[in-house]
Formats: C-alpha cells, sequence, structure tokens
C-alpha cells in the first residue's frame, strides 16, 4: 500500500482552507495576517526545494554527499540559534556546533547501526530523516534552554557569585542555572512523550502509516524517534553549555557581555 | 586572641579604568579579631571584600587569606577558605529551609555538614523563632533573613568570615545580639571582616578602618 500522491491542483485546493485562518486574523485586526501570508509562502518554497534536494540526496545515496549534508545543516542550525538566542558568535558558534555534531553522530549512528542493524549505515532513507528529526529537536530545545541559562545568570548573578564567593567550583556555581534551562527546555518534551498517542497521534507514526506501514511497526519507530530526540537534545545542550560556559565567564567568575549588542546588531545589519 | 594571621592586605590599589577607588590600603586581620571598615559611599568598602574574594582585580599590591597568596590560580582556593555574606542578599529560593542549606550542598563545604540543632541555637543567639526555618523567603523580614545567613556563614566554619552591611536592616538591640554572637565566634577562632556604616556596629569591633 503506497501513499496517495498529491497533485498540485488538489494541493492549491488544499491550501483554500487558509481562507478560514487568514479571514479571522483580518477580521480581529491581529496585525498577524501579513506574518502569516509570508510565513506560508516561505513554508511553501522552502518545502519544495526540500523536496528537490532530497530527491537527489536519495538518488545518489553516497555516503559522502550525506555526511556533507549533515555538516552542512549543523551549520545552519548553529547560525540559527545564535540568531534566536542573540548570544555573540564567538561565545557559542563551536560549542553548539560540536554539541550538535557529537549528538546527532553519536544518537543517530546508536539507533540506526545497533537499533536498526543497517548493513548501509550511510543509507539516504534512513539516514537523513533520522539525522534531520534528531538536528530539527535539538535545536529547538537549545535554543530554549540556552536562552533560560543565560538570562538566568543575568537576572541572577547575586546567586552565581555567592555561591563561587563560598567555595563553589564554576561547576557548581553553574548548576542552578542549568536546572532552569533543562526544566524550561525539556518539560513540554517530557509532557508530550507522557501523553504520546492519547492526546495526539505523533507526526512519525502518521507519516508512516500513511507510507503504508503497519500501526505495529510504526509505534516502534515512534518510541524510538522520541527517545532518541530526547537522549540527542539533552546531549547536545550538556555540550553546548558546558563548552559555551568556558567562554562566557572571566578569570575571576564573572559572566561576560554574552549578548549581541545593539549596536552591534545594527552594524550587522 | 590569636596570633595566626588570615587576612593580610598590602598597599593594594582598586581602579576601574581611570578612576581609582583607593591606593595603599593595608590590613592585617588575626584569628579571633574582627574589624569593621566604614567610609562614605563609594569609596570601595564593598569592591574590597569583592577583591578578596577575586571578583575584583586589584591594580597594585597583595590579597593574602589563611596564607594563601591570591592570584589567578588560587582563587578558587582562597574562597574556600571564606563564608561570604554579600549586601542586601537575596537569592532566589522560595523557602527559608533551600536558602540555608545552599552552601551546604557544595563539595567545598561537605567537611562541616549541616545542622539544624547548631543552626537553631544560631537563631536562638540571633532572636530568631525556629519556625522562620519552614516559612517561605517572602513571610520573612529582611532583618530576619540577614540574622538567617549570618547564622548560615558562621556555621560553615570557615576560617574568615566576610559580611557586607550585617546590620543594615536591624535595630539596636537585634545589632548588640549579632555583635555578641560574632564575638563567641571569635573566641572560637573566626577572623571576621565587616563593612558598615553602623558606628554602633563599628565600635564593637577589634577594628575599626575608616576608607
Amino acid at each position: 500500500m503506497g501513499t496517495i500522491d498529491i497533485s498540485y491542483t488538489s494541493l492549491a485546493i488544499g491550501l483554500l482552507l487558509l481562507l478560514i485562518p487568514l479571514f479571522y486574523l483580518w477580521k480581529f485586526k491581529t496585525g498577524l495576517l501579513w506574518v502569516t501570508v509570508i510565513g506560508i509562502a516561505r513554508m511553501i518554497v522552502q518545502l519544495f526545494f526540500i523536496g528537490i534536494y532530497l530527491k537527489y540526496l536519495f538518488l545518489w545515496n553516497n555516503p559522502w554527499i550525506n555526511f556533507l549534508w549533515v555538516i552542512i545543516m549543523i551549520f545552519v542550525a548553529a547560525q540559527t540559534a545564535l540568531a534566536r538566542t542573540q548570544l555573540k558568535r564567538k561565545i557559542l558558534f563551536i560549542p553548539i556546533s560540536i554539541g550538535f555534531l557529537c549528538s546527532v553522530v553519536c544518537i543517530g549512528m546508536y539507533f540506526i547501526a545497533i537499533v536498526l542493524r543497517l548493513e548501509n549505515v550511510f543509507s539516504a532513507q534512513y539516514f537523513i530523516p533520522i539525522f534531520g528529526i534528531l538536528m530539527g529537536n535539538m535545536l529547538s530545545s537549545n535554543v530554549v534552554a540556552l536562552n533560560a541559562y543565560y538570562s538566568g545568570l543575568k537576572r541572577e548573578q547575586q546567586l552565581y557569585r555567592y555561591l563561587l564567593g563560598n567555595g563553589a567550583t564554576r561547576a557548581e556555581a553553574q548548576a542552578p542555572f542549568i536546572k532552569q534551562a533543562i526544566i524550561k527546555s525539556f518539560s513540554p518534551l517530557i509532557a508530550n512523550i507522557a501523553v504520546m498517542g492519547l492526546v495526539a497521534l505523533p507526526g512519525t507514526m502518521i507519516g508512516q502509516i500513511l507510507g503504508g506501514s503497519s500501526p505495529n511497526v510504526a509505534i516502534k519507530y515512534q518510541m524510538m524517534i522520541m527517545v532518541i530526540t530526547f537522549t540527542a537534545s539533552m546531549l547536545s545542550l550538556m555540550i553546548t553549555i558546558s563548552l559555551a560556559s568556558r567562554k562566557s565567564f572571566d578569570s575571576n567568575g564573572k559572566l561576560l557581555q554574552v549578548m549581541v549588542e545593539k549596536k552591534e546588531k545594527k552594524k550587522s545589519r | 586572641m590569636g596570633t595566626k594571621t588570615i587576612l593580610q592586605i598590602d598597599n593594594a590599589c582598586i581602579a576601574f579604568g581611570a578612576d581609582t577607588l583607593f591606593s595603599g590600603f593595608c590590613l592585617q586581620l588575626h584569628e579571633g579579631e574582627i574589624a569593621c571598615i566604614s567610609g562614605q559611599s563609594g569609596r570601595g568598602k564593598t569592591s574590597l571584600l569583592n577583591a578578596i574574594l577575586g571578583f575584583v582585580p586589584l591594580k597594585a599590591g597583595s590579597i593574602t587569606v589563611n596564607g594563601i597568596l591570591l592570584k589567578k590560580g588560587t582563587i578558587d582556593q582562597i574562597r574556600r577558605q571564606v563564608a561570604w555574606i554579600p549586601q542586601e542578599l537575596a537569592l532566589p529560593s522560595e523557602w527559608v529551609k533551600e536558602m540555608v542549606q545552599l552552601p551546604f550542598n557544595l563539595k567545598a563545604n561537605r567537611n562541616t555538614p549541616f545542622s539544624l540543632d547548631k543552626l537553631f541555637a544560631c537563631f536562638d543567639e540571633l532572636g530568631l523563632e525556629e519556625e522562620l526555618y519552614d516559612k517561605r523567603v517572602n513571610e520573612i523580614s529582611g532583618g530576619q533573613r540577614q540574622r538567617i545567613m549570618i547564622a548560615v556563614a558562621t556555621l560553615m566554619q570557615k576560617p574568615l568570615l566576610i559580611v557586607d552591611e550585617p546590620t543594615s536592616a536591624l535595630d539596636s538591640d537585634s545589632t548588640d545580639r549579632v555583635l555578641a554572637f560574632f564575638r563567641k565566634r571569635m573566641r572560637e577562632g573566626s577572623a571576621i571582616l565587616a563593612v558598615s556604616h553602623d558606628q554602633g556596629f563599628a565600635q564593637g569591633c577589634n577594628q575599626m578602618i575608616t576608607l
């Protein structure tokens, strides 16, 4: 049983549904109408491009090209994280790139090579979607966590100093802030795990069922996807925070200016 | 009075850019002594305490704590010799018990485990009720919080206790209690360095230094 294709005419008919939310956005003068229209246009263009390059990645199915894609995605993700956290490039870029690379390779390969036991671990059919889903989840959890971590350090500098001044190691003084970052970043994911299959059917499962897999196979993949995204997100966050923290404090333990200042932002525009 | 020097400051100078807060500052504090630094605002009293803790670099001079010379590589070692209460300390803990136990969870303080009995004995000396321990931080007054943190700092049994404005939220009776409490700790061998605008408190100390 294969998936039924959607013709471009049918796709256009499907997109007409958007007129309903767009109407209400306009009627209640939310100011979100054009943002939504632009967002949808971007989504359509981006997904068409992804469709094209994924088509060729699957066609070539070359380990080197697949790995090059991972490297490019890591740099794109690191760049996106910089934009969303407003942290300085010299503080975050290398730590988050290393965090993403190590986590995606370790956890992705563990799943593909040890759990799935694929002969060709670089097979594009598995390698690309698995690494892609890991990257997307790592990016969103890292952005939330890093924002919470650095805003906490800025807001509660007295706590950080109090701990250091009373004999804490750097790691001990940073621990309460890492704790808050983890809570903020992972609470939604943990809540999502707890209600999986009850409140909503997860995307991976739906995708597999639409693609013709049996529900039995789909649930096992869904479980593993939750496990690997959770693990990779946590691992990448720990690596990123641990490396970024080394560049975030001076030798006296004082938090440096880690955010891009407004003047710098203007210059870079 | 003990003879061991706990804190030695020689010709210290602190400057932020071209603005020199003070220079040529010297201080020697022995075991069992309490020194109080006073002076007008902006003279660098808190900066001096921050310099001892390695948060502010000295432009010139040297600081030695319990025989350890303060330099980049010894900052952590020095901080392990010190119990410190910053000015207007407001930790983000929700409960008093969390705030009290915070420093005892650090590796550096594991050889002096937290004791509720000892804490309540300190509470008694400082005129605090035991029930405060189970309250939320926002349910206690600034003066109660100040005295609770004084009790916590002394329980860590460090060679040097540094307190910034320990009596700023206290009335004269409570100030006397704090002084009596400090004197008892001095007899047990602690050295205490305080910064205070409170003349009543300053006059009860061994050394009064005006910056």
